[in-house]
């Protein structure tokens, strides 16, 4: 219906606002700090061109080596642990159960709300006082009575499945009709043993345990995980697996049914399918989710900044923040050094999109 | 990064806005939001906008909300900034590196201030600000404690011995739920200590000595109170700062400016407080004690720049100060004020008020400033702090890692 150069002329004119707004704030914005990581700019002077010496200057600064080396242990450690767990929350949430729907949408929750609140919510948690203490706390208070439980436990579905083998029946270890058996009479007996006297809760000291303090986990003397940085992860890991967990959920829904009845029928264990059919059928989605995992967590900024100073700096600090905070100072600041910084995380995400395309490629085979 | 465009952009076309107006002679003034907002849009309509209007020009208050600083670099950067706007003390520096801020030397006279104040804000001779207002630190004690513990109130001649001991006893009497004072892990209160043994922030080759014995004295009392628990961190107390320790009830003292009184009036209106100078140095017998202020600049971009003038002038004035000081908001800078009926008055708010001012030349005194390089240059202090208030070194092993970690932030 249209000629040619019509449609052409009406496809840029659609695309036009969004070309206009990535030339302009990407683009523009891009070429602008490569300019800046070779001038002496500080906001407010006309920039010179100094060659490279701002990048030997960011090179040498000890908190930008303290930035680059939290923000790759941070890629690498959340990136690992949300594939993982999104993978086996989305085979957990594949199966046909009552009431999935409600699942979904509860394990999703925690993608949707904002990360600032999250980070103030986790940073109440782990505080002195917070709750996190306070549950390790009651954990060592009644920890004999869910010590003597779980022994209970053990010993009444031990006796009770050799029984019933000796009855002649096929009784699992785990089977749950006579676990729940097990349960009751075990929470007789440690009712009965707390009555007598014999275990009881214990007397503890509070748990005093300050989680946003300069404590690192150190190899060999050198820093390499600080503790305040493990929270972070710890969060990043819950509020990002819902996101991932629906890539792979979607990969779930692709993967031919005949593939599970065929290792069915060759008794492959649930562990095996895992390995052998779900994980190598899922590989385009496993792709895509490491690299907007590794893009994600080398851009790591906001939890960074909420937590500002509640955390000694150095603990927390990233290349983003880095970026950030020579970026707005009070009056004139090393915006080259800044600018170099972004560049040069710029170009390490290019460089693992690059490593990874290389050795993980990501067709399904 | 989303976020910091989105607000950037919305200032760029709001302060845009604003400056197409100035074809009707506007003078826009820059400054704090939160209470300085009905504070200074008060003071425009009862003193600034009279005299101002007489001459065509309006007056606009635009606080920065968030932190100024960073909202100010925005717009001076952005040439958007106010023609009047505040500066404070402790980044004058950086600012002064703008080379957007107006030198006043033959704009404005600055015989009425007090000396130490204009230093202040004087860099390489030239000054850049009039400062509007200032504080000092001075120790707030919860007088039921004391009387409940049968310790005498500290008093302007306490050395730090004998108020360390009046703490510690405190302690032993009240038990285990009550504590000597809130120990903030900062320079911002530290500091003063440190100055009162003698010691300088920058040495003559411009480099900070934490190895100094004086340093390190200082640095020995202040978190030997950490001991027993007769100091502790606001944190431990759930408390943000040791204004909240004190309005708990729990803690005997705190060491802090002016500001604590406004704060207990409306957070803690049955308190009964009194002031005290800060402790003397056994050795030196001198106290030391910081210069909080913000001072009023002018844009050297302005287009108004004669306006401009008048308005500082108006802010500072003997009518403005008064007014501020009968308010019970804050210390003013003309030095003629001293002898203001308000300083006299028996109500704790303005006893505080005179003790803040005198605490202004009593000892050793120094505008509360981190040099050239920044709030980073107190990294290594508040770091060492912390780590040894918490109980995580020992106080030689922080003030050696300290002294490290300065050394490599100054040879940057």
């Amino acid at each position: 219906m249209f000629r040619r150069g019509q449609s052409t002329t009406t496809a840029y004119l659609f695309l036009a606002p969004f070309l206009i707004s990535t030339a302009i704030f990407f683009f523009y914005a891009f070429a602008r700090a490569i300019y800046y990581s070779f001038t002496d700019f500080n906001l407010f002077n006309s920039p010179q061109l100094i060659g490279v010496q701002p990048y030997t200057q960011v090179v040498a600064d000890p908190s930008f080596q303290r930035a680059l080396t939290n923000s790759l242990i941070f890629a690498v450690v959340t990136t690992t642990l949300q594939t993982i767990f999104a993978l086996l929350m989305a085979v957990a949430l594949n199966n046909k159960l009552r009431g999935m729907a409600f699942f979904r949408s509860a394990w999703y929750m925690p993608s949707i709300t904002s990360s600032v609140v999250i980070t103030l919510i986790f940073l109440w948690l782990f505080q002195r006082r917070g709750i996190a203490n306070y549950l390790i706390t009651q954990w060592q208070t009644y920890q004999p009575l869910i010590l003597t439980f779980l022994i209970g436990l053990v010993v009444a579905q031990v006796i009770q499945v050799l029984l019933e083998r000796r009855s002649g029946l096929p009784a699992r270890w785990t089977d749950p009709a006579l676990a729940a058996v097990s349960a009751l009479a075990s929470l007789v007996v440690t009712a009965g043993l707390v009555w007598a006297g014999v275990t009881g809760p214990r007397e503890v000291a509070p748990f005093d345990y300050q989680y946003f303090a300069d404590k690192w986990i150190t190899v060999g003397g050198v820093q390499i995980l600080s503790i305040p940085l493990l929270v972070v992860i710890i969060q990043n890991t819950f509020t990002t697996v819902p996101t991932l967990m629906l890539f792979f959920l979607a990969g779930l829904q692709n993967i031919p049914g005949a593939l599970y009845e065929a290792a069915d029928i060759d008794g492959a264990t649930p562990f095996q399918k895992l390995m052998n059919v779900t994980v190598p059928n899922l590989r385009p989605v496993t792709f895509y989710v490491i690299t907007v995992g590794l893009i994600g967590t080398m851009q790591m900024f906001d939890q960074v900044a909420v937590i500002g100073s509640a955390a000694p700096q150095d603990t927390l600090i990233t290349l983003a923040f880095y970026v950030y905070t020579n970026t707005f100072k009070a009056g004139a600041a090393p915006v080259n050094l800044a600018a170099a910084a972004a560049i040069i995380l710029a170009l390490l995400i290019l460089a693992m999109v690059f490593v990874q395309r290389r050795f993980f490629p990501s067709e399904a085979r | 990064m989303k976020k910091v465009l989105t607000l950037s952009l919305g200032l760029a076309l709001l302060a845009a806005s604003a400056s197409a107006q100035t074809a009707t002679k506007t003078v826009k003034i820059n400054g704090y939001g939160g209470t300085d907002q009905t504070l200074v849009n008060d003071l425009i309509n009862r003193f600034v906008k009279p005299q101002m209007a007489k001459d065509g020009v309006t007056v606009v208050y635009q606080p920065l909300q968030g932190d100024y600083n960073k909202a100010l670099t925005t717009l001076l950067a952005a040439n958007t900034a106010g023609d009047v706007m505040y500066l404070p003390g402790e980044t004058v520096d950086g600012f002064v590196a703008t080379g957007k801020i107006l030198p006043l030397n033959g704009l404005v006279s600055t015989t009425p201030f007090i000396k130490s104040l204009n230093t202040a804000f004087t860099r390489n001779g030239k000054l850049y600000a009039i400062a509007k207002d200032f504080n000092t630190l001075t120790l707030v004690y919860n007088k039921d404690l004391f009387d409940e513990a049968g310790v005498a109130y500290p008093n302007n001649n306490d050395t730090w011995t004998s108020l360390a001991t009046k703490l510690r006893t405190l302690k032993q009497k009240l038990g285990n739920d009550y504590y000597g004072t809130c120990l903030q892990p900062n320079f911002d209160r530290f500091g003063a200590f440190a100055y009162a043994t003698g010691w300088q922030q920058f040495g003559a080759n411009g480099k900070t000595n934490l190895a100094d014995p004086r340093f390190a004295e200082a640095f020995n009392w202040y978190t030997g109170l950490a001991k027993d628990k007769v100091g502790v961190q606001p944190s431990e107390l759930s408390a943000g700062w040791n204004g909240d320790c004190l309005k708990s009830g729990k803690v005997a003292v705190a060491i802090e400016g002016g500001w604590i009184v406004n704060f207990l009036r409306d957070n803690a209106p049955n308190l009964k407080y009194g002031t005290a100078l800060l402790p003397k140095n056994d050795k030196t017998g001198k106290r030391g004690n910081f210069l909080y202020t913000v001072g009023w600049a002018i844009n050297s971009g302005t287009k108004n720049r004669a306006a401009a003038v008048k308005v500082l002038n108006i802010l500072t004035s003997p009518q403005v100060q008064e007014y501020v000081l009968q308010q019970g908001l804050a210390i003013p800078s003309r030095s003629s004020l001293t002898n203001s009926a308000y300083f006299k008055k028996a109500d704790p708010g303005a006893q505080n008020a005179k003790l803040v001012f005198d605490g202004a030349d009593d000892g050793y005194v120094r505008a509360f400033t981190f040099g050239p390089k920044g709030p980073d240059w107190a990294k290594p202090i508040n770091e060492a702090l912390a780590a040894v208030l918490s109980g995580q070194k020992s106080a030689a092993d922080a003030l050696k890692k300290a002294q490290a970690d300065m050394t490599t932030f100054q040879s940057r």
